[in-house]
């Protein structure tokens, strides 16, 4: 009986019908891609964009050129330099270079900050791509770019 | 004062060739979005969308990549060979469209106007033929590249599509045993005759037909030999821009081809369903040719629809298909079906 | 013109070699005779480059060996350290990183199934592997930030910790997959076609798969039972109630079979660990500069492609003076050319699918 079943079975193609009612199933269902750059998927909460310093509340640079970044770093994207402000008697960076091509976007940086809230951060900026390698090379003043001003950069407009 | 005779005896067949060429261009341009489109949309993503509306404009611009490329032809390369394959090609598959009918005749006023350039009593055995004659230009092609991996694929290739030629003949050979005539015309106007198309009365000669027609036209699962990741691209590996183009045309063409002859042999080519059921008498408004159209596409449809779904065969369980089982079955058939009409 | 013993080349630029591997292929007609694996394009020079990082900065480096399932790369690598160290890791930390190795191995299985029906012409089971896989890359990049390159564990533990609507998300994910799987089954696993493709090809018996070293799944599916999760279990795997699937047949649809049982069964951990998760802390104390003390060690794991190891060799200082990694992928081609003995040209590109290579592994 058994036998009988799985003759008629492979000379009706049962499987391959199975098969075809599969894809038909998914030709009339919901598709999952979405129209860049129309719409664009919303990025977690620790996305990893492109590495920004951030300003405090007050507009001040939170980074106090510890270099703990730059030590943390495994593909030696950072090139740091303090100097002591001598009123506030806090370290604050005269140079901070950092190359976009290095990074392995790994988070050791992050991690290593010791500010409250850290000074360099991941953003959620994606958009990365420039015709120009020395776009991607950021000094101090570019690093708090963002937004159209970063793209603005990476088209090689920008004022620095 | 028109000269009457100028009009009927050059006019309407150029325009008759112009449309036979066009006719599978055109189909070829719906192909080439259907297919991308179909497949997409069946692997739950959506295909080409932006080039025009929902995508319609982008075979055209494939169309104009592949005429900008640079056609690359190697030294070693046989150079009439290489140049006469895709011509080769795409002309046996256009030529068989002349013997293929469009749609029932038309009356414009005194004069009808037949849908297709010749007819012929033996009109399904000249198409047949004629499609064969690719095979020349899938050898030619593979061989005239002086490379290894596009031999393979023509060698293959042409295997598979003579082995698929038996069960092709001897399904049809049972369709035209059952309507008495060799002529497509004459096919369909028995279909019309008989109140019943033959798909519903041969089922297996149909499924077998099919399954046949898909390996003729080296489309999936009986791709092998143009498969991507096995051989590159087969026979056609080593051609760029436009030769490329026709080859890739013309395999297009082919399977307008084969639908045609699956939609004239058993759905009854331009008729429109339901002939007897007076409720849907409305149904025959709708001129012939176009219900043939949509049948065509039911058909191209269900290409793309089986490419979508089925893993490919391999060369030899390919060609064990053909001779193990679909030629014994065909000839199963033909016998029953033989039996069939001298019982009924 | 005949093709007797003719040598073909399937180079490194391939549709199908899953990456930059180059096959040097003599046939006879179609009969594969020999068929010899050249690696070595997508060097990168990985184990010299971490002699001269730390500890800590070598654990994003890992990502990039197999570079489908990230997370087992670290885990073999943060394993073999804290093993050198004599570390203990805290239990909720282990329960973490045992979560996170799993939904790894669903991701690599989906991916890998997606390859393997795409190479033998089923188009859409690509898509469709994909589209699944991508729920846990998801909950990866929730968790991690990292999609690809996750770097989603750390020497002494895990970065951060499970909240609720993570979990709740991770559930669900898991609940919605039985009915992906069986679609995916439904196109392939009866059909007539993939069948033929995959029985009774590839074969291998379990005293050769053992002589050439094959593991994971390859192993499993000529009748050997080793799972190291099982036989040497690592990071609180013995807590856990799983079946390791074993089958007998050796051959490519049996593999396949595997894989997918595997999936399921992966599943089934995650949930356990789920249930059970101990409260506690997610790392554990390691100073800021990392100096371990003389010694090696060499620790494997059970990544989804096989035995995943990093041998590593300490001399005091804060980076590794030696630290080599055996990769499955590596290992288990070169049981390639046994497997394709007396099959066709057309099959070598399934039996190299169900093998599950990665070149990142194998060329490091």
């Amino acid at each position: 009986m058994k036998k009988v079943s799985r003759f008629l079975k492979t000379f009706f193609l049962v499987d391959i019908l199975r098969g075809l009612a599969v894809t038909m199933r998914f030709y009339f269902g919901r598709k999952i891609t979405i129209q860049y750059p129309e719409e664009v998927q919303p990025s977690p909460e620790r996305f990893k964009g492109i590495l920004r310093l951030y300003k405090d509340g007050n507009g001040k640079p939170l980074c106090i050129a510890c270099k703990a970044c730059q030590r943390a770093c495994g593909t030696n994207c950072f090139d740091i330099e303090g100097v002591r402000d001598p009123e506030t008697r806090t370290l604050r960076p005269v140079k901070y270079d950092w190359k976009l091509d290095r990074c392995t976007f790994c988070g050791l940086c992050v991690e290593a900050c010791p500010t409250k809230p850290k000074s360099i951060r991941f953003s959620k900026e994606f958009r990365m791509a420039t015709a120009d390698k020395s776009r991607l090379h950021f000094q101090l003043e570019d690093m708090y770019l963002a937004g159209k001003d970063l793209q603005k950069f990476f088209k090689g407009e920008s004022k620095t | 004062m028109t000269n009457t005779g100028f009009v009927f005896d050059v006019l309407i067949p150029v325009g008759k060739i112009v449309a036979v060429i066009l006719y599978p261009l055109l189909m070829t341009i719906v192909m080439i979005w259907l297919e991308r489109r179909v497949v997409a949309l069946m692997q739950k993503r959506l295909g080409p969308n932006r080039v025009g509306f929902q995508g319609i404009l982008q075979p055209f611009a494939d169309a104009f990549k592949l005429f900008l490329k640079e056609d690359i032809m190697q030294d070693q390369a046989d150079p009439l060979l290489f140049k006469v394959a895709p011509v080769m090609v795409m002309f046996s598959s256009l030529l068989a469209f002349c013997f293929v009918p469009l749609g029932e005749p038309i009356r414009i006023g005194t004069y009808r106007l037949t849908l297709w350039i010749a007819q012929s009593p033996v009109g399904l055995l000249l198409v047949l033929g004629l499609s064969s004659i690719s095979v020349f230009g899938v050898i030619f092609g593979g061989w005239a590249s002086n490379s290894k991996y596009p031999l393979m694929g023509a060698l293959r290739s042409v295997v598979q599509i003579l082995s698929y030629e038996i069960p092709i003949g001897l399904t049809a050979l049972s369709v035209v045993f059952f309507a008495r005539s060799i002529d497509l015309v004459e096919i369909v106007n028995h279909q019309s005759r008989a109140k019943i198309w033959f798909g519903f009365m041969l089922p297996v000669s149909f499924v077998v037909f099919w399954i046949s027609a898909i390996a003729e036209t080296n489309r999936a699962p009986f791709d092998l030999p143009e498969a991507e990741s096995e051989l590159v691209a087969g026979y056609h590996t080593e051609y760029s821009g436009m030769k490329f183009a026709f080859f890739y045309i013309a395999e297009y063409a082919h399977m307008v081809l084969v639908s045609s002859l699956v939609v004239l042999m058993f759905f009854g080519g331009w008729l429109a369903p339901f002939p007897n059921v007076p409720a849907l008498a409305f149904l025959k408004v709708i001129p012939g040719f176009f219900w043939y159209l949509i049948k065509i596409m039911f058909f191209l449809y269900l290409y793309v629809w089986i490419r979508a779904t089925l893993p490919r065969y391999r060369f030899d369980e390919l060609i064990r298909l053909a001779w193990k089982w679909l030629i014994p079955l065909s000839l199963v058939n033909f016998l029953v079906a033989a039996l069939l009409w001298y019982i009924l | 013109m005949s093709f007797k013993d003719i040598e073909l080349n399937m180079g490194p630029q391939h549709p199908s070699t899953h990456g930059v591997l180059r096959l040097k292929v003599s046939v006879d007609n179609e009969l594969v005779l020999k068929i010899e694996p050249v690696v070595g394009y997508l060097h990168r020079g990985m184990e010299k480059l971490w002699e001269s990082l730390t500890y800590a900065q070598v654990v994003p480096m890992t990502d990039r060996l197999d570079y489908i399932a990230a997370v087992s790369n670290n885990l073999a690598y943060v394993l073999a350290v804290e093993k050198l160290m004599g570390l203990e890791v805290p239990k909720r930390a282990q329960y973490i990183r045992v979560i996170l190795a799993e939904i790894q191995r669903l991701a690599s299985h989906l991916a890998w199934v997606g390859f393997m029906a795409n190479d033998i012409g089923a188009v859409s089971v690509l898509l469709f592997g994909f589209e699944d896989r991508e729920d846990f890359l998801d909950i990866l990049e929730t968790y991690a930030g990292g999609r690809l390159t996750v770097h989603g564990l750390r020497v002494g533990g895990v970065p951060y910790d499970l909240d609720d609507a993570l979990i709740v998300r991770i559930r669900k994910s898991l609940d919605e997959l039985p009915k992906k799987i069986k679609d995916i089954e439904t196109l392939l696993t009866k059909n007539r076609i993939w069948r033929h493709r995959t029985e009774g090809i590839g074969l291998i018996s379990a005293a050769e798969a053992i002589e050439h070293g094959l593991t994971g799944p390859a192993l499993r599916a000529s009748g050997v039972a080793w799972d190291i999760r099982k036989d040497i279990p690592y990071s609180s795997y013995e807590d856990f109630d799983f079946d390791v699937p074993v089958l007998h047949g050796g051959d490519v649809y049996d593999r396949y079979l595997v894989r997918l049982e595997e999936i399921r069964q992966s599943t089934g951990i995650i949930r356990q660990a789920l249930d059970k998760l101990p409260a506690g802390e997610i790392m554990a104390k390691v100073p800021r500069i990392l100096k371990i003390p003389a010694g090696e060690v060499f620790h494997s794991i059970e990544a989804p492609k096989g035995e995943l190891g990093f041998y590593v060799r300490s001399n005091g200082t804060d980076k590794p003076e030696r630290v080599k990694m055996k990769s499955p992928s590596f290992i288990n081609l070169q049981s390639l050319p046994l497997m394709c003995r007396g099959n066709l040209f057309s099959d070598i590109v399934g039996i190299l699918g169900s093998l599950d290579i990665v070149l990142g592994e194998i060329d490091k």
